[in-house]
């Protein structure tokens, strides 16, 4: 076995950042590098710090449904109704606000919408005993009606300067007005989202670490049989897994759609794509028991470099399209290598 | 004898559909006592025993902890109450090391609920070392130790909690030669200790070093509870294969009492 698979206990400074004990991060981490000096060499606009925080941005949606995504998939399962479940929630997020509820309560609701939704899925999984796929892909397409059906598939915008903070505000941001009356941008500041990704993989990293939610997360998709017979309430620890990820879902969503000021029920197809990738790039085994917070965010980087990278380079949608493709066949055959006797 | 058993199983059933997987069976078990569970693959023996272990349901019936009626609805209510199993698939989480899998269920934690994997760590290298000696892996996933340090968890794992009664299903079956008579030396000690004792085998030999009465099954029925100085081995491998003692049995034992 791998040095990855012991690292479910190793919360310290070097499980936080990249290049902890794991090969697999390692490696992650230098084709992380690679693509930077890459799109770097490549590309003059690549490398500045209006780029790089225009990934961070990118990124920081990835790496929220890449930390719950790793959740599920540590338990044995997976759950492809993040997309969906996203879209839902900025909608709903959206509607209480146009309903009058200020904006941090209505970003709330968004976030208790995403949440019912991965508590949804739990509950048909365990209690109907519906494998994750199938239960996932019918919330997708649930998730996905509701926020259409209630918007009349029409985007809402309009919803005024508050809600749009969360998406396009900045820690130390430094701005200086000309004489001319434009603002001058000195600093462009730390991104919220990038914050929001930051405290929320940290607390996902402590909740699989140091409680025994987590502890019991890695042994129900290490041996769900032998979890049950240990006294592991393996429903319950499942269900947890699966509402956090239909919350973080739900937040993902709410940044997203401020970002752009104008909730979307259209917004966040293939998605959960892109988290599951990022999750098995970072050396999440889909078999369960395996998988890190930190392995999760490099591999949200990596797509998500890759993504502006090939943007910048002036590559086409579908040929973007093709290539994650093969870095996930990639990732999870270097994977597979690795764990053969 | 007159104390009152540690364990009563009266009158259990379990039906699968229409299979009578345990068909009302009756047994006890002492302070101090092990017995010796046989009987053919699908005799029901692992059945009755996932009854007394909280992993299944029984279908009728009632079970008596120190004369205390009891309900097992899950693994952690029998543990609650002493009893322990060690399985014979183990149940180990392979990608979890030693004292994880040692503690899984009810891992020791800090004031503010964080796990405390110090204190399991030294409570796991205390208990592993007096189990066996050599073992150092306490870091590795258990996926990676051998079959024979595997099973050490397994039975470091029931007997570190204030245990009362285990139910060892199979549990020389994956050993090798010194594995196993470490196990013998174990029993022994655990049942000096007052501990009760069930053994689940299909090897008689285990059965007769070790037991101190043994209780035969045949298609979910019980059809023989014999102390160990009452029958030979023939005697019992009647029961297992046909249900029934030989013919002259009774007469052997009439004149072997007089």
């Amino acid at each position: 076995m791998s040095d990855a698979t012991k690292s479910y206990k190793s919360f310290d400074a070097a499980s936080l950042l990249p290049g902890g004990a794991s090969i697999h991060r390692l490696s992650a981490l230098m084709t992380l590098l690679l693509l930077v000096v890459g799109f770097a060499l490549s590309s003059q606009a690549f490398f500045s710090v209006n780029n790089g925080l225009t990934i961070l941005l990118q990124t920081s949606v990835i790496g929220l449904l890449g930390i719950g995504m790793t959740m599920v998939i540590i338990t044995g399962g997976i759950d492809l109704s993040v997309g969906s479940v996203l879209a839902l929630s900025g909608v709903v997020s959206a509607l209480a606000v146009k309903a009058g509820l200020p904006v941090v309560p209505a970003m709330g609701c968004g976030i208790l919408a995403g949440a019912a939704c991965g508590a949804f899925n739990g509950l048909v999984i365990t209690r109907l005993r519906i494998p994750p796929f199938v239960a996932t892909l019918g919330m997708m397409l649930i998730a996905r009606g509701l926020a259409l059906q209630i918007t009349g598939a029409v985007p809402i915008s309009g919803l005024g300067n508050a809600f749009g903070i969360l998406g396009n505000g900045a820690l130390f941001r430094m701005v200086e007005m000309r004489p001319n009356g434009f603002p001058k941008v000195i600093f462009p500041g730390i991104p919220y989202p990038a914050i929001l990704l930051l405290i929320v993989a940290i607390a996902g990293a402590y909740l699989l670490h140091r409680r025994q939610i987590g502890r019991h997360i890695f042994a129900t998709g290490s041996n769900e049989e032998a979890s049950r017979l240990s006294g592991v309430r393996v429903d319950r620890t499942k269900l947890y897994a699966y509402t956090i990820s239909g919350a973080l879902a739900g937040l993902a969503g709410n940044v997203l759609m401020s970002r752009l000021v104008t909730a979307q029920p259209s917004e966040g197809v293939m998605y959960e794509l892109d988290a599951i990738a990022a999750a098995v790039i970072g050396g999440a085994s889909l078999s369960g028991g395996v998988g890190t917070i930190s392995g999760t965010m490099i591999g949200a980087f990596i797509i998500g470099i890759l993504r502006n990278g090939l943007n910048m380079s002036g590559v086409s949608a579908f040929i973007q399209q093709i290539v994650i493709g093969l870095v996930v066949i990639g990732a999870v055959w270097i994977d597979q290598i690795r764990n053969r006797p | 004898m007159s104390q009152t058993p540690l364990v009563e199983m009266i009158d259990i059933e379990k039906h699968f559909g229409g299979i009578r997987a345990v068909d009302h069976v009756s047994v006890d078990l002492r302070e101090g006592e092990v017995v010796g569970l046989l009987g053919h693959n699908g005799a029901g023996k692992s059945c009755l025993m996932r009854i007394l272990s909280g992993a299944m349901a029984p279908s009728g019936g009632e079970i008596r902890i120190r004369g205390e009626a009891v309900h097992f609805s899950e693994p952690n209510d029998a543990r609650d109450m002493g009893v322990e199993t060690i399985y014979q698939t183990l149940a180990l989480a392979d990608h979890l090391d030693a004292p994880a899998n040692l503690f899984l269920g009810r891992e020791l934690k800090t004031r503010f609920g964080n796990l405390d994997d110090k204190a399991m760590l030294k409570a796991a290298r205390e208990v592993l070392a007096r189990l066996n000696p050599n073992f150092k892996n306490l870091h590795d996933p258990v996926s990676s130790l051998s079959g024979g340090q595997r099973q050490v968890i397994a039975i470091a794992r029931a007997i570190y909690f204030d245990t009362k009664v285990l139910i060892m299903d199979e549990p020389t079956a994956a050993l090798g030669p010194s594995e196993t008579a470490m196990v013998a030396g174990l029993i022994k000690e655990l049942r000096s200790a007052g501990i009760g004792i069930f053994l689940v085998s299909h090897d008689i030999h285990d059965v007769f070093d070790l037991c101190d009465r043994v209780v035969v099954m045949n298609k979910g029925r019980l059809v023989g509870s014999h102390h160990i100085d009452e029958v030979s081995k023939d005697d019992v491998l009647s029961l297992i294969v046909k249900g029934e003692l030989p013919m002259d049995w009774s007469a052997r034992n009439l004149k072997a009492a007089q």
